[in-house]
């Protein structure tokens, strides 16, 4: 009877007590039923089986993900930072199919959303004005695209753009020398390479990739065809790169040495080759056909090899030649770093499946395999020396020159800046207007920048799409943007994420977890719906992560 | 015995009238200032053409790089117009790739002119066997030919020109067979027209009546009189041939870098007609002058042989 009074007692009491909490006690108890009721998206791939570095990615409340690794990524916050890894709101992903209205109006979060594309023309951006950050000066942005860089220099003087990106190398000194202007330089490390496929002759005999790569006089291309700040390539890698230039300098141009080694090739007069290349302006090579040009004089004068140049659309090129058809000549192409790891420049060239090269050197892609899960650079370092002594003991290519490339603003223009990686913000940009011209050298492919590799495209996209983390305005280094914070463990095989809280997409919804699942998803997963995108390869989820989930057999 | 009497009918009178056809459209011809003018640029440019190693200072593809000290794209220098004599001479100056502008408009004249002359020459024979073959046997025959002409001449003949191209590839070779190509119909449609009406005339059915062959009739009784407009035709096509494939090379679908091609040339350098002028000056002065000889000359040709112009020169 004493126990029974006692508990009567207590049930009172507590009574009493939830009673005088009131309101405060359910907030709690909602708060309660809202951890207990979110249900993140998780995206499993089950196991590491499928040879990919993403085993899970999960959404554990509305502002947290956790992204686990098959193995220590030590590239993992820069790789995040980089634009097709740009996050959308999972509903608008599922309304358009992954596709159609996608390509040309991504909804995301940026300082600036998409009004109008008018194909062929430009497209106009307007501020977005419940953005989290810095928001734009200017109310409406127009991007605009000339591929004459004479015609974009023009527009800039005429005062119709605000800013010009890659200025043609023979106008620095016009826009030096103009006080209205002001020129950018851009630091963001990159390689010119000449490229072989080794499956077919003469080019599937070492000793005849190695002559040709000593009978190319390499400071005599960079000082006549590149502007100011290029040099001549050490290694594959620019040394801006922690661990790109590890291993053995390049070859010296040495034209008696090169003939030599073709004559023991079997080749003492030369052969008959061609020269692909496409005729389009990059950082890496500003002046494509003048530098066919002179490779093709070189070859003939110092090594007798009669070279006929062969210029091609650029997206024939680009899927003929790293896809390893060109097995006739030679090509011209260069890498531009998405981010600044020496796995960019080193695992997407010299990887197991790379066609481009032909058969691929164990001798390369084995160390490269192994100092890719190694997080420390000193540690990395040796196997990093091994893999690019291997690249010049067997010439897959021959790296040539680091450009260094330059754009233009007008004087008056407040915050111009050119970024390492990736393109500047419109919202950092003032003019003092209310518009801003912002003109390019080419128009974007679409707006699906999960599933587009080309600059123009990551760059109109960089407006509106925002990623988990940003790269600085003036170096690699990764900075929080739809993150506060990425965290891992102890081996780096698991990444906390912590997201910003109160982000609104431009439809009005509020950004969460699972929209950063779901747009993971989408370009990793294979058997994703909407796993469609413009062409569907979804390159950098590919490449970078080393594989998709879900791959249908063939 | 047939044969050679009809020989001996007929020989006198056609050496006759070809001796004085010839000499009377030499005599014209020379009459004319523009078909003059014509002939001394063509002149002119065929020396230029056959002794370019002479005439041209440099190798034209050659890069001057390492043997002078020069600027990419640097402006002529001419030393009787103020030009340091310590600095080489480059009368036409200097391009993107460090080769002397002179020389390889020198050995340009070369490729123009044989584009010229090899692309209508392909084109004049084969459109003439095809016109001659088409209006003598007629019927079905000519109907067939001359709508497969047809169209072929529907088409722009540059668009035609191009999509050639784009099937047999790119290439100074492939622009020369694009370029004939689109140029057979016209020939072949003159000639069939010639062929039709001197094929009813009566020296035409003395020579069926006393046996010739078809083939003789054809090409020795007939076709010689097609000739005059045809010579006419091939001397204007001339020009707008080089046209054409000059326009195939600035598009970079004719003659292939490191080739001293005109329109190559004004191609590449397209984009610094403000700042390096003299890169597109030069190789367009070039086209405009042989073509402008080739039309001069066309159309002194045509006037000469023209027979009104004839009967207006004996009032």
């Amino acid at each position: 009877m004493k126990k029974m009074s006692t508990l009567f007692a207590l049930l009172v009491a507590f009574s009493l007590v939830l009673a005088a909490c009131g309101s405060g006690g359910a907030a709690v108890q909602d708060e309660f039923s809202a951890l207990a009721e979110f249900e993140g998206l998780k995206l499993d791939a089950g196991s590491c089986d499928y040879g990919g570095k993403v085993l899970s990615i999960e959404a554990v409340d509305e502002l947290t993900v956790v992204f686990t690794l098959c193995k220590p990524d030590p590239a993992f916050e820069a790789k995040i930072a980089f634009t097709p890894f740009g996050i959308q709101p999972q509903e608008h992903l599922a309304r358009t199919g992954g596709t159609g209205e996608l390509l040309e109006n991504p909804i995301g979060t940026g300082p600036y959303q998409v009004a109008e594309w008018d194909r062929g023309n430009q497209i106009v951006y307007t501020r977005f004005d419940d953005y989290w950050g810095e928001a734009g000066s200017a109310s409406t942005v127009t991007l605009r695209w000339l591929t004459e860089g004479a015609a974009r220099l023009q527009e800039l003087q005429a005062g119709t753009a605000d800013y010009v990106s890659n200025l043609s190398p023979s106008d620095y000194a016009t826009v030096q020398n103009d006080p209205n202007l002001q020129i950018l330089y851009h630091q963001n490390p990159n390689v010119f390479y000449i490229g072989f496929t080794n499956t077919a002759s003469p080019y599937d005999n070492v000793d005849v990739r190695r002559a040709i790569a000593l009978g190319i006089d390499y400071q005599r291309i960079v000082d006549n065809f590149y502007p100011d700040g290029s040099e001549v390539a050490s290694h594959f890698t620019p040394c801006a790169i922690p661990n790109g230039c590890e291993g053995e300098s390049w070859y010296e141009f040495d034209a008696e040495a090169g003939r030599a080694l073709l004559a023991e090739a079997g080749y003492p007069d030369g052969f008959t080759t061609r020269l692909y290349y496409r005729d389009v302006f990059r950082v890496y090579l500003p002046e494509p056909a003048r530098v066919a040009t002179e490779i093709q004089a070189q070859l003939q004068e110092n090594l007798g090899i009669t070279v006929e140049v062969v210029p091609m659309e650029s997206g024939e090129f680009i899927a003929a030649s790293t896809s390893g058809e060109l097995t006739d000549g030679m090509h011209l192409l260069g890498w531009g770093a998405d981010y600044p790891h020496v796995t960019n420049f080193m695992d997407f060239h010299f990887g197991a499946n790379n066609p481009q090269f032909g058969n691929a050197h164990a001798e390369i892609y084995g160390p490269l395999q192994e100092a890719s899960s190694i997080a420390d650079v000193a540690t990395a370092a040796p196997l990093y020396a091994e893999a690019n002594n291997m690249v010049k003991e067997l010439v897959p290519l021959i790296p040539v020159a680091h450009g260094a490339a330059a754009h233009a603003a007008l004087a008056s223009l407040q915050g111009a800046y050119y970024p390492p990686f990736g393109a500047p913000q419109f919202n950092y940009l003032n003019n003092g207007t209310d518009s801003l011209v912002f003109v390019q050298n080419a128009e974007p492919i679409s707006l699906d920048c999960a599933d587009e590799t080309d600059g123009e495209s990551l760059t109109a996209c960089q407006q509106v799409v925002e990623t988990l983390l940003e790269y600085g305005k003036d170096s690699g280094a990764t900075f929080p943007e739809l993150a506060t914070a990425c965290v891992s463990n102890a081996d780096s095989t698991v990444w906390t994420c912590t997201l910003r809280d109160g982000v609104k997409f431009h439809d009005g919804s509020d950004f969460d977890a699972d929209d950063v699942v779901a747009s993971w998803a989408r370009g990793l997963d294979a058997s994703n719906p909407y796993h469609v995108g413009n062409t569907g390869s979804f390159d950098y989820y590919g490449y970078l992560w080393d594989s998709f989930m879900n791959v249908p057999a063939e | 015995m047939t044969t050679n009497v009809e020989a001996v009918a007929n020989a006198p009178s056609d050496s006759l009238r070809s001796r004085s056809l010839a000499a009377l459209t030499w005599r014209r011809l020379f009459q004319q200032r523009n078909a003059i003018v014509g002939m001394a640029i063509l002149l002119f440019l065929t020396l230029v053409a056959i002794f370019a190693p002479l005439i041209a200072p440099y190798d034209p593809v050659q890069s001057l790089l390492g043997i002078e000290t020069l600027k990419e794209r640097e402006a002529p220098c001419i030393h009787v117009l103020g030009c340091p004599e310590d600095k080489p001479q480059h009368i036409m100056g200097i391009d993107a790739n460090y080769r002397d502008v002179f020389s390889r408009i020198i050995y340009g004249t070369r490729v123009s002119l044989f584009i010229g002359f090899s692309t209508i020459g392909m084109a004049v024979v084969v459109g003439a066997i095809i016109g001659a073959v088409s209006g003598y046997i007629g019927g079905w025959v000519d109907n067939v030919i001359m709508r497969l002409m047809d169209v072929v001449l529907a088409f722009p003949s540059f668009l035609l020109a191009i999509a050639i191209i784009t099937v047999i590839g790119r290439g100074l070779q492939n622009a020369l067979y694009a370029i004939a190509i689109v140029n057979i119909p016209v020939f072949a449609r003159l000639v069939r027209a010639s062929v039709l009406s001197i094929k009813e005339q009566e020296f035409v059915s003395a020579s069926r009546a006393l046996g010739a062959s078809a083939f003789r009739l054809l090409f020795v009784r007939i076709f010689p009189n097609a000739l005059p407009t045809l010579v006419v035709q091939a001397t204007l096509s001339i020009a707008s041939a080089i046209l054409e494939a000059a326009a195939l090379s600035f598009l970079g679908l004719g003659a292939q870098p490191p080739t001293p091609e005109w329109g190559t040339m004004l191609g590449s350098e397209r984009n610094q007609v403000f700042t390096a002028p003299h890169l597109v000056f030069f190789p367009g002065l070039a086209i405009m002058l042989t073509v402008l000889a080739f039309n001069l000359l066309g159309d002194g040709v045509r006037d000469a042989m023209d027979p009104r112009l004839a009967q207006v020169a004996k009032k």
